[in-house]
C-alpha cells in the first residue's frame, strides 16, 4: 500500500509533528486541571518554582493532584511518596503493555523515552503502534511520534501548572468559591476513566469505607495507607473469585 | 525559594514515579502477571484515589455533601473541564446558600 510504503520513509520530524498533532484534544482537557492544581499548590503554600519542579520531574498529574491534596508544611514525605507511588503503579501495567513494541529500540533511547509515559502518550503512542503493525509498517513503533505527543503534553502540563501557580495568589482563597471541590470532580472523572464494571469496582467501595471510618476516628493522615490497604487487600482476596 | 524538605520530598516523588515508568518495561514484558497481582494493580490506582478523598464523603457540612453528590453525578456522565466548572459552582453556591 502507498500509506505504508510513504510511513517507511517516514522522516522523524513529520512523525514528530504528527504526534504533536495528534495531542491536540488531549492538550484542551489537560490544560483546566492544570491550572486548578498550580492555583491549589500556592494554597499549600509550595512557591511557583517547587510547583514546576515538580510538575517537570515528576510528570504524572494524578499523583500530584493526591500530593497536593494531602501536603502539609512541612511535607509527610513517606506518606506522599507512597501515595505517587500507588497512584502511578498503573505505569507498571502500561510500559508492559508498551514492552513488545519497544524491542528494538535501544535501550539509550527506551530509558528515556519512558520518562514521558503517561496516560495520554501511552494511549496514543499503544494505538498509533497497533495501527502501523497492522498495515505491516516497519517499525511499528514510531519513536518520534511517540516523543512528539509526550512533549506536547509534558510542555502542556508544566506550563500550565506554573502560570495556575502564579496566578494562585491572585485568586485569593479558592476553597471560598468552591475550588476545592476541583479534586473530587478530578479524581471521580480519572476513576470514571478506570471503571471496568460493578465487580471490579468493589476494592474501591471498601477503600472509601476504610478511609472514612478511619478519617472520622483516627487523628492524622492515616485514612490514605489505611483505605488504599484495605482495598487492595480486598482486591487480592477477590481475585480469586473470578 | 526552595526548602530542602520540600526538595526532598519532590526528587522521591520522582525516582518513584521513573521506576513505575520503567520498572513494567524492565521487569514484566515477557513474564505475565499472576490473576491476583494484575486484579491488585488494576484496583491499586483508585483504590488511592478514593481513599485520599474519602473525607469529603463523611464532611459535616450539608452543602459540601450536597454539592459533592452533584459532582458525582456530573462525573459519571460528563469530562473533566464541565465537571470541574459544576463541581466548583455547586460547592461555592450552596456553601453561600446553606453555610
Amino acid at each position: 500500500m502507498l500509506q505504508s510504503a510513504e510511513a517507511r520513509a517516514d522522516a522523524p520530524r513529520s512523525e514528530l509533528r504528527r504526534g504533536v498533532a495528534s495531542s491536540g484534544p488531549v492538550l484542551l482537557g489537560t490544560i483546566p486541571y492544570a491550572l486548578v492544581l498550580g492555583a491549589q499548590a500556592t494554597q499549600k503554600g509550595l512557591s511557583a518554582l517547587e510547583l514546576s519542579t515538580m510538575t517537570g520531574l515528576n510528570f504524572a498529574g494524578g499523583s500530584e493532584f493526591a500530593a497536593i491534596q494531602l501536603w502539609t508544611s512541612p511535607p509527610h514525605i513517606l506518606l506522599i511518596v507512597a501515595v505517587t507511588f500507588l497512584v502511578n503503579s498503573r505505569h507498571l501495567l502500561m510500559g508492559a503493555a508498551l514492552a513488545p513494541f519497544l524491542r528494538d529500540l535501544p535501550r539509550r533511547k527506551a530509558f528515556p523515552a519512558l520518562f514521558f509515559l503517561c496516560d495520554e502518550s501511552w494511549a496514543l503512542g499503544l494505538a498509533d503502534a497497533r495501527r502501523r503493525a497492522a498495515d505491516g509498517t516497519v517499525p511499528a513503533f514510531s519513536l518520534p511520534y511517540y516523543m512528539g505527543a509526550s512533549l506536547a503534553v509534558y510542555a502542556t502540563w508544566v506550563g500550565f501548572t506554573t502560570l495556575g501557580a502564579l496566578l494562585g495568589p491572585v485568586l485569593g482563597d479558592v476553597e471560598a468559591y468552591g475550588f476545592d471541590m476541583a479534586f473530587p470532580a478530578v479524581f471521580l472523572v480519572l476513576m470514571r476513566g478506570m471503571w471496568t464494571g460493578m465487580a471490579a469496582a468493589r476494592p474501591w467501595l471498601v477503600s472509601l469505607v476504610v478511609a472514612a471510618l478511619v478519617y472520622l476516628f483516627v487523628p492524622g493522615a492515616w485514612y490514605v495507607a489505611a483505605g488504599a490497604a484495605s482495598g487492595l487487600f480486598a482486591a487480592w482476596l477477590m481475585a480469586s473469585d473470578a | 525559594m526552595i526548602d530542602a524538605t520540600i526538595v526532598l520530598t519532590i526528587a522521591l516523588m520522582a525516582g518513584v514515579t521513573y521506576l513505575t515508568r520503567i520498572g513494567g518495561y524492565i521487569v514484566l514484558r515477557n513474564r505475565p502477571l499472576g490473576v491476583r497481582a494484575t486484579a491488585v494493580m488494576a484496583a491499586a490506582p483508585g483504590c488511592v484515589l478514593i481513599s485520599v478523598i474519602a473525607p469529603a464523603f463523611v464532611s459535616s457540612h450539608p452543602a459540601d455533601l450536597i454539592a459533592l453528590a452533584i459532582t458525582l453525578i456530573a462525573a459519571t456522565r460528563l469530562s473533566m473541564l464541565p465537571t470541574v466548572l459544576i463541581g466548583v459552582f455547586a460547592a461555592g453556591l450552596l456553601r453561600h446558600l446553606i453555610g
